[in-house]
């Protein structure tokens, strides 16, 4: 890096994009026609957006708070469910509850308030279902927290994932059908108009989501990651903190999952599972745990590939290449080897644990050619030291493998080589190793 | 027997504290007194429950019994209660009839910080971000008011920052502030960690073997600095070294443990010359 | 004795159940006990036996496939290991908590991608199928021998860690990862092991379960393999007596709130079982208290 940008031609800059971007989607929704492949790109910048404010809510947690949690499905589930629920026009209702006598609730926010005050009404009765489904998702979330958050992180992600589970059971419950509808379709609810909704939405949100891991509170979230005891020690009060973040994160969740439900026009809450929890941690994942732009590129990516870039592999053509095993199915196996590889050799992710800043893209991009141009010999340096490696490592089998034959001759000839273990005769086959 | 000469007043006492694990008695039957501005010392052989009686002062571990008074006032009480009723093997059972226990946060808004044996930085931060980490419990502002940039957050940030690179200053970390806390030597995130429990505003510091792994010129800076930070800080400190020249040289009052009990305690002259302390540490003629 | 008419039925489902989910729940609680990873891979391992014996039954007599099935099991499991957690061992523990979700999110998509999204008719085998009549309750074969058998193999696999030199090695990596490895124990012949015997009896287990199910498709191993865990989780993490257990009470009670009508809430049951033990005593039933050293 030579020379840097000052802070306002950065913030210019982002502006500048951010706006640029947002006016594409806007213009781009309203004329392309359907069916285009640029069409697909608009439906995935709206999926990719809901998606990584929810994987950034997930990061909140998992990155940032160091808290493993896997209730994210669970949490967009209510969020989507309280969002719908309240937007059905009452005319609908017969239609939508056809199996509960038109369902108990029969009016719905956007049509009262549009009714008083027109067109504004409509969007602030869209706002307050969605934002309404943020706090209900938080309040369910503070009550989770209180038993949950007190286990440390296996059991809690496995806690969490059974809370997402009933939560699950209970939208489907057919007592609660007049509500939720049971496990039938919910549909006929407000939707947004144009993909820019979405996007906007969840970038302020996510902008929070920002503001909240740069301020104090943030640093006290990123302390009980790194050291638990040590934040404890330093007053941090460990249970307020991570009841805090998980509430927070939730409400986003909630947020998210009301976009979800517009974005898809019907929902059921069959597809909100542990897959869709496994996939949302997945964009974590290959963003860079720890890192909120790396959500939103992982989430982007994610949804690209997943429903746009590698959709060929299922039709039986991709890339000019044709075989017979590409049938329905076979975009989702390459996709999970792919993120298989991702998990196992580039653990660190797109953005690591940094966040994106002009600085250090323009350095990137100045670097590119160079590095573009060198990397036949740094592959080739890299193939050398992995072979090194081998060899010292196979020299050290070798070596171990001979000391084991010592060993074995020693045994032979008659020497004890150790004591052995004493055998317990414990109920306990296998036990943590206690004090 | 601790307090006969010290006039000052008291403001850390153990009475008593027994901590015992299943049936290993960690620490057993611990009276010790800190009083204001005094340096203490607390040493023994290693596993003689010393970080132990640490981590029962700051909560981290309930002491199976006894108490522990911080400026006077009772905070932390237990008596053998539950499966410990049977298994108990301290003295001074049914001493102590109250269950008061306190979160480690807590004892630290009472004044009490601590440092690691085994150095436990945020690692994933800044110098200065593990030092403002520490001022966090002492700012009033809401989440809400703190993610929205509130005119009291940006003043309690300002201030905080300020405050913190002040501290750093002080203790000659000032150029780090923006290097990652692993990245320092390690001599340095030593004195960090000291920074970081500063930062909590304690009244009592509790270190634990500040100078492991330093060599005698650096022991010796750190003894200087140790008496420096007393001063400006206006602490009282209580230490676990093994560091003899370090003990000897700075501390007005010494307990040596053994095996969890208490076998000595007296000022570094007596200690020096105290034939139990001796044998515990050289081994006694058999 | 209208009470025990009523229930009996339920009651043997449930032991019937709780066997299958032992056979599971062993293999989780093998596997934490030794790595302290939550294989969430391992109910995709236990649902890909169950699809290929689908696939072998059509080509080979029934006691090939289970052998094969079993083989198929222990291989993939070992294999899931190598590939993708041995790698890890020195990681954090969330990164091969996470290698585990991506594994297992893989052998998910791939059988949907093979299955092509169908749902496969698992083969009846006509011997588990066998009509038997207990006390007032007619049942299946399969709920008889279940039980029977689960209690004969956990014996074995309690002989095998107990008067073995492996299964010594097995409980002193246990109990101390690090210290048994600069003794001279084999870690990774430990870990192999472990997993041979978990993947095998999620194999045997999923002949059984799967024979008491018409059909079988990709997420069919999630919710046993949750629960399974969840039994492990009650018995007390890393003892298998106490995963047989967990895995025998979730199993009851399960099919008693089914057959109290209600069968929406018999999964979340499972869950709420967690939940509250993990409160109550999280070191489960047979489980060890663990203190952290600072």
């Amino acid at each position: 890096m030579d020379k840097t940008l000052n802070s306002k031609t950065k913030t210019l800059l982002s502006i500048a994009c951010i706006a640029a971007f947002l006016v594409f989607v806007y213009i781009g929704d309203n004329t392309i026609p359907p069916g285009s492949s640029w069409k697909m790109m608009i439906t995935v910048i709206e999926k990719g957006s809901i998606f990584a404010l929810v994987a950034a809510s997930m990061n909140l947690l998992n990155g940032f708070t160091g808290l493993f949690s896997l209730g994210q499905a669970g949490f967009m589930l209510i969020g989507a469910y309280t969002y719908a629920i309240f937007t059905i026009p009452g005319k609908s209702h017969d239609a939508v509850y056809q199996y509960f006598d038109g369902g108990l609730i029969k009016w719905s926010i956007v049509e009262i308030l549009e009714g008083k005050l027109g067109v504004l009404g409509h969007y602030i009765g869209m706002f307050i279902p969605m934002i309404g489904a943020g706090l209900i998702v938080a309040l369910i979330a503070f009550l989770i927290g209180i038993p949950v958050l007190r286990l440390k992180s296996d059991y809690l992600a496995i806690a969490t994932l059974g809370f997402a589970e009933i939560l699950r059971a209970f939208f489907q419950w057919n007592t609660l059908g007049p509500i939720t509808n049971g496990s039938n379709v919910l549909r006929k609810y407000t939707t947004y108009g144009n993909a820019i909704f979405p996007v906007i939405i969840a970038g302020i949100c996510i902008a929070i989501i920002m503001l909240l891991i740069n301020s104090t509170y943030g640093r006290a979230f990123r302390a009980i990651r790194d050291d638990e005891i040590a934040a404890e020690a330093m007053g941090v009060n460990l249970f307020k903190h991570k009841e805090m973040s998980f509430v927070i994160s939730s409400f986003f969740a909630g947020i998210s999952g009301a976009l979800l439900a517009m974005f898809q026009t019907t929902i059921n809450a069959t597809p909100f599972n542990t897959v869709m929890t496994y996939e949302i941690l997945l964009i974590v994942v290959i963003g860079g745990i720890g890192s909120i732009t790396g959500s939103i590129i992982g989430a982007f990516l994610f949804t690209a590939a997943s429903e746009w870039w590698l959709r060929g592999l299922d039709a039986g053509r991709w890339l000019g290449i044709s075989s017979s095993l590409m049938r329905p199915g076979f975009r989702k196996v390459v996709f999970a080897v792919l993120i298989m590889l991702i998990v196992l050799f580039y653990a660190q992710g797109i953005m690591g644990s940094r966040e994106f800043s002009w600085d250090r893209f323009i350095a990137w991009w100045k670097n590119l050619p160079s590095n573009l141009k060198s990397w036949p010999e740094r592959h080739k340096a890299k193939a050398t030291a992995r072979k090194e490696a081998r060899a010292t490592k196979a020299a050290a089998k070798a070596k171990a493998k001979a000391a084991k034959e010592e060993g074995e001759a020693k045994k032979a000839s008659g020497e004890k080589l150790f004591t052995p273990l004493p055998t317990s005769n414990e109920v306990m086959v296998f036990g943590k190793e206690g004090k | 027997m601790a307090d006969k000469k010290d006039n000052r007043e008291v403001v850390l006492r153990l009475s008593d504290i027994t901590m015992q694990f299943g049936g290993v008695v960690a620490v057993d039957n611990l009276n010790l007194d800190v009083h204001k501005n005094e340096i203490v010392g607390l040493i023994g052989p290693n596993g003689a429950g010393k970080t132990t009686a640490f981590n029962c002062i700051t909560g981290v571990y309930e002491p199976t019994n006894g108490a522990i008074e911080i400026n006077g006032q009772v905070v932390i009480e237990n008596y053998p209660q539950g499966k410990m009723k049977d298994s108990y093997q301290g003295r001074n059972q049914g001493k102590y009839t109250k269950a008061i226990t306190m979160l480690p946060d807590k004892v630290t808004k009472l004044g009490v910080a601590r440092t690691f044996q085994n150095i436990r930085l945020f690692k994933g931060m800044t110098v200065l971000e593990n030092v403002m980490v520490a001022m966090h419990m002492n700012q009033s502002e809401s989440v809400f008011g703190a993610t929205f940039r509130s005119k009291k957050a940006r003043e309690e940030e300002k201030a905080m920052r300020e405050e913190a690179l002040d501290l750093l200053k002080k203790v000659d970390l000032y150029e780090n502030r923006d290097d990652m806390s692993t990245s320092l030597p390690y001599g340095k995130q030593r004195h960090l960690e000291i920074a970081r429990a500063l930062a909590t505003h304690p009244s009592i510091l509790l270190l634990d073997e500040p100078a492991a792994g330093m060599n005698p010129q650096e022991s010796d800076d750190l003894m200087r600095f140790i008496g420096r930070i007393r001063d400006e800080f206006d602490l009282s400190i209580l230490m676990i070294e093994h560091h003899m020249q370090v003990i000897m040289g700075i501390c007005e009052h010494i307990y040596v443990l053994n095996y969890g009990g208490q076998i000595a305690d007296g000022t570094p002259a007596e200690i020096q010359a105290n034939p139990a302390v001796i044998e515990a540490y050289l081994g006694g003629d058999e | 004795m209208g009470f025990l008419h009523t229930w009996l039925p339920y009651i043997l489902a449930g032991i019937a159940v709780g066997g299958q989910y032992a056979l599971i729940a062993i293999g989780y609680t093998m596997v934490y006990g030794i790595l302290r990873l939550i294989n969430f891979a391992h109910g995709d391992v236990f649902m890909w036996s169950g699809l290929i014996m689908v696939y072998l039954i059509t080509v080979l007599p029934l006691w090939v496939s289970v052998i094969l099935v079993i083989l198929f099991a222990i291989i993939l499991g070992t294999t899931i290991e190598k590939v993708a957690y041995r790698p890890l061992r020195t990681a954090p523990r969330m990164s091969i908590m996470i290698s585990a979700i991506g594994v297992s999110y893989l052998l998910q998509n791939f059988a949907l991608y093979i299955t092509g999204g169908l749902t496969k008719t698992y083969p009846t085998i006509a011997w588990l199928q066998k009509t038997v009549t207990i006390g007032t309750a007619t049942t299946k074969m399969v709920t008889v021998i279940t039980p029977i058998l689960t209690i004969v193999l956990v014996a074995l696999l309690v002989l095998l860690i107990q008067k073995t030199k492996i299964g010594m090695a097995m409980r002193a990596v246990s109990r101390d990862f690090e210290t048994s490895s600069l003794m001279g124990i084999d870690i990774n012949r430990v870990i192999t092991v472990t997993f041979v015997i978990g993947c095998g009896l999620a194999a045997i287990g999923s002949v059984l379960y799967f024979s008491n199910y018409t059909g079988i498709q990709p997420m069919s191993g999630a919710m046993p393999g949750l629960k399974a865990f969840v039994a492990a989780v009650f018995g007390g993490i890393g003892s298998v007596p106490g995963a047989v257990v967990g895995a025998f009470v979730i199993g009851v009670a399960e099919n008693l709130i089914k057959g109290a009508g209600w069968t929406t809430f018999s999964d979340a049951f499972t869950f709420v079982l967690l939940i509250v033990i993990l409160m109550v005593k999280p070191t489960g039933l047979f489980g060890e208290k663990n203190i952290d050293k600072v």
